[in-house]
């Protein structure tokens, strides 16, 4: 059931963070994804400006990472189209959507283990025009993982995984990082490290779409957050104002009940 | 006066019945060379690259034995028995350790192959004396077919197959080993034993390779060491087209590469009906990955969520 | 890495830049010397040897390009092919079918590069066919096998005169005559044979190994290396995970090829066989034992199982080749149970934990750190 507020909610455009610019840089329009009975994503609207940092969030089933997986390409929309940086992405397989400068990271850590955590950052890295050298030290600092630059990733501690697949993701010089669920699974030090990365390469003017849960670490990082629910965009606002919100708690309520 | 001339029609009624003859005979041959590949690979994901040189050990056994004065079907209970207890020996000691390792256990078993195709060519020599092929043939036209190879084996390996079925949906054994494959932490929390099941299986995957070695002996013509391979291309060819499932996977694989087969031998020649049959095995694997069965799988699935 | 050495390197050291890294075994001076010694050894052969056993000696060179080829593939991108003896044998045939129409020494050379060309075409076309039809893993394997066996059927039965392609028989399985390799221009020139084959063997090899070292310590070697481990994760970072698999897949073609040509030129003679299983299961007999992820290794696993069969061959008559083969056998089984990653890998392995224990024995008194944070 809309009222008059979402409805006005969908059609403005997406306020962008203080500090940032305006310019649009990735946007859905109408965007659907049916599976045979179920639209799990239901004509959203969506759209983030360059430097903004945006959470995503919603219940279980809400469609997050239905969404997020249409904007990479592993999920083909039945429905509308998804513009990055001016291009359509329609057409475009997920390895050449990497190219136009969206860098994703995914929910369970998948580093390359029999390789050292050096290795790991050059394989995304020596696709760049970059100088190898000095951005894997610079990376390795932003991550932290300076000491454990020659050991096997496969053993280092989970949060520290989900760092240097951040790190993988930094290298590639992206417009726009999507991290789906980057603090899954942390301890409060490591949420409050990841929380420092995030602001610290935002601050340098990445874009940022972040699907989470953990509420707290959500109020650490962003100004604007979008609410999704049964596939479509519920609210959209300042994380205040969402989570004064009685309608955002009852449909997580909703979930429980 | 009625001349018995072979009019343009009975000719080809001829034609055409050899060629059906030459169907049941590649159809009986691929079912009863896979059906233990497939069990094995279906349910324990290990290809046993040493499959040909199981049913070797089956045509040995049985050949040896009735050499040795046993009459025919005993000599191939012999085959069977004898290539059964090699097998849980082989599982035992070396599949075991290779259960989560695919590529491995394909290297591995291809290793065990030319180990045990040699060491027969070594203990026994480059052939034994064949067996002459029971049953006779049948006359028809310029045509002539075996009875054992074209309606005889056909027929076995139909009711192996239908023999397998019953074994895995209708006895506890069964259940138990299906639980195992779909989750084998889940069957172990049920209680089941899961590596009295893998044993079990492999060691029934074993009975089969020693029997179709033991219902080929007399079919061979010249028993020789190399003709594993000849087995083992058949199978591993018709496991992969047929896809994930075990009886109905191997049954429509072997239908499809029989007519191909056939065709191609009664028209151009053996050589070019085998041909036949590895390109279209080529095609089959590129059209449909996950094999036929595994395709109807996927198209069932499809119709499911769309409902 | 070859982007670690600066600019006033010497050449030597950039050389060496090239040809390290983490891919490859052997990145000391001990190593290199250690090489340079085993290819003046190698050189000094012919002359300390008979004639027959130089000879023999270039045939297992030949087969190290096929070697080297599965274990640059298989080692380094993680696709186990079967087939390599398709290109091998394709190889061949290609060159005597060119050399015995054009039987001049221009015609030989024109035979060679077409040869390989053909060779690493054919490669390309299978490489496409399964890599962008989506075929994955084990249906490689199988696939690569199967077009190996279609090969082996047709060419066994191309007995008949009517089989022949302008003046070259094919033969079916009484095999095709394959003219020695000839360089020079014109109407004659210097064939290669017997002591200037293995030369020309023993060079060729030697650059092929340097050429794959540096290939695989580049960053295209890192990029084969990331597909052999996370596919999807790979695809991930934007690498076009079909097309680096194609490329690999043909430099492969490309080395068996070469290791055709000269395996025919060899023997002056090629038949279907080359195509069978049981020449199609060697290479992947010496690379699991030789150390998938050693060129070395494959090259060194393939001489001496080699040199092993010949021996047993010539000294015991048939029987010995049969025993060859036990042993080859058993020595694969034996490989994957204890030894997977192969002879090389492991004792590199095992020389490296042991000389960092001694390290830390030498620093004794502080406690080494917990690999758990």
């Amino acid at each position: 059931m809309s009222t008059p507020q979402d409805i006005n909610v969908r059609q403005r455009p997406a306020v962008a963070a203080t500090g940032g610019s305006t310019d649009t840089i990735l946007s859905t329009a109408r965007l659907t994804k049916n599976f045979g009975g179920l639209t799990a994503v239901d004509g959203v609207e969506f759209s983030v400006s360059e430097g903004e940092l945006r959470c995503l969030i919603g219940p279980n089933g809400a469609g997050k990472s239905t969404l997020l997986e249409l904007i990479t390409g592993q999920l083909a929309p039945s429905e509308g189209d998804i513009y990055f940086d001016g291009t359509d992405l329609t057409d475009l397989d997920p390895h050449e959507r990497i190219d136009t400068g969206i860098s994703v990271k995914f929910q369970s850590p998948h580093v390359y283990e029999d390789l050292t955590v050096e290795q790991n950052l050059q394989v995304p890295l020596q696709r760049t025009d970059r100088d190898i050298e000095s951005v894997l030290s610079t990376t390795l600092e932003q991550i932290s993982l300076v000491e454990q630059a020659d050991r096997r990733a496969g053993d280092l501690s989970h949060g520290q995984q989900q760092r240097l697949e951040i790190g993988m993701a930094i290298t590639l010089d992206p417009k726009l990082m999507l991290l789906d669920e980057p603090v899954a699974g942390m301890s409060v030090e490591e949420t409050g490290e990841i929380a420092a990365l995030i602001r610290s390469l935002h601050d340098e003017g990445m874009a940022f779409v972040v699907v989470e849960h953990d509420m707290e670490f959500v109020r650490e990082i962003s100004e604007q957050v979008t609410v999704l629910n049964q596939g479509e965009i519920f609210r959209q606002g300042p994380i205040e104002e969402i989570e004064a919100d009685e309608a955002v708690r009852r449909i997580y309520l909703g979930e429980n009940a | 006066m009625i001349e018995a001339t072979a009019t343009p029609l009975t000719s080809s009624t001829y034609s055409l019945a050899a060629l059906f003859f030459q169907f049941l005979n590649s159809f009986g041959f691929i079912i009863l060379a896979t059906v233990g590949l497939a069990i094995i690979f279906g349910m324990m994901g290990v290809i046993n690259l040493a499959h040909g040189e199981f049913i070797l050990i089956g045509v040995y056994g049985t050949a040896l034995t009735y050499h040795a004065g046993v009459p025919l079907p005993l000599a191939m209970v012999a085959g069977v028995v004898v290539t059964t207890i090699f097998g849980v020996i082989i599982e035992r000691t070396v599949v075991r350790k290779l259960y989560d390792r695919l590529l491995d256990s394909m290297v591995a078993t291809w290793g065990l192959a030319l180990v045990i195709s040699q060491l027969l060519l070594i203990v026994f020599g480059s052939s034994l004396d064949s067996i002459s092929t029971p049953m006779g043939s049948v006359s028809y036209g310029p045509f002539s077919s075996s009875i054992y190879r074209s309606i005889f084996l056909p027929i076995v390996a139909v009711l192996v197959l239908a023999g397998l079925y019953a074994l895995f949906t209708r006895t506890e054994f069964g259940i138990k080993a299906r639980a195992t494959i779909e989750d084998p932490e889940t069957a172990r929390a049920m209680g089941i034993d899961t590596d009295r099941m893998y044993v079990s299986t492999f060691a029934i995957g074993s009975a089969l390779a020693g029997l179709t070695g033991a219902l080929y002996a007399p079919a061979l013509g010249s028993i020789t060491p190399n003709r594993g391979s000849t087995f083992l291309v058949e199978a591993f060819v018709a496991v992969v087209v047929g896809g994930p499932s075990v009886i109905v996977g191997t049954l429509s694989a072997s239908g499809v590469l029989s007519v191909f087969n056939a065709t191609g031998s009664f028209f151009f020649g053996t050589f070019i009906g085998q041909m036949f049959l590895l390109l279209v095995a080529i095609v089959a694997l590129r059209v449909l990955p996950d094999g036929i069965t595994g395709y109807v799988e996927d198209w069932r699935q499809r119709r499911r969520a769309e409902q | 890495m070859s982007w670690r050495v600066d600019a006033e390197a010497s050449m030597v050291d950039r050389l060496r830049g090239r040809l390290e890294g983490p891919n490859t075994y052997g990145n000391s001076r001990l190593f290199w010397a250690g090489f340079a010694i085993v290819v003046a050894a190698f050189a000094a052969y012919p002359q300390l040897v008979g004639v027959y056993t130089v000879i023999q000696t270039s045939r297992y060179f030949a087969l190290a390009f096929l070697a080297l080829s599965l274990s640059f593939i298989w080692g380094y991108a993680g696709v186990l092919s079967f087939g390599q003896v398709a290109f091998f044998g394709v190889a061949a045939y290609t060159f005597g079918i060119i050399g015995l129409n054009f039987g001049s020494a221009t015609g030989i050379m024109a035979a060679l590069v077409g040869a390989i060309l053909v060779g690493t075409a054919v490669a390309a076309l299978v490489g496409y066919f399964m890599f962008y039809g989506g075929v994955r893993d084990t249906y490689v394997t199988i696939m690569t096998l199967v077009i190996a066996l279609v090969l082996n059927t047709f060419m066994a039965q191309t007995a008949g005169s009517e089989w022949a392609i302008g003046a070259a028989q094919l033969g079916g399985f009484n095999g095709m005559d394959i003219p020695s390799l000839t360089l020079g221009i014109g109407q004659s020139g210097l064939v290669l044979e017997r002591v200037a084959f293995y030369y020309a063997l023993l060079g060729a090899l030697v650059v092929a190994y340097l050429g794959l070292r540096a290939l695989v310590n580049s960053s295209f070697g890192m990029t084969m290396v990331a597909v052999r481990e996370d596919e999807a994760r790979t695809a991930t970072f934007g690498y076009n995970v079909p097309f680096i698999k194609l490329v690999v897949f043909t430099i492969g073609g490309a080395l068996a090829a070469v290791g055709g040509v000269f395996y025919g030129s060899w023997g002056n003679y090629i038949d279907p066989t080359v195509f069978g299983i049981a020449f199609a299961a060697l290479p992947v007999v010496w690379v699991s034992v030789g150390g998938r992820e050693s060129l070395l290794g494959a090259m060194g696993a393939t001489i001496l199982i080699e040199r092993m069969r010949t021996e047993l061959s010539s000294g015991i008559g048939p029987i010995g080749s049969e025993w060859a083969l036990v042993i080859v056998g058993g020595l694969l089984l034996g490989v994957i149970l204890f030894m997977p990653a192969g002879v090389v890998p492991t004792v590199a392995d095992r020389i490296d934990r042991l000389r960092s224990r001694r390290a830390d024995n030498a620093r004794s008194t502080t406690p080494t750190e917990e690999a758990v944070e």
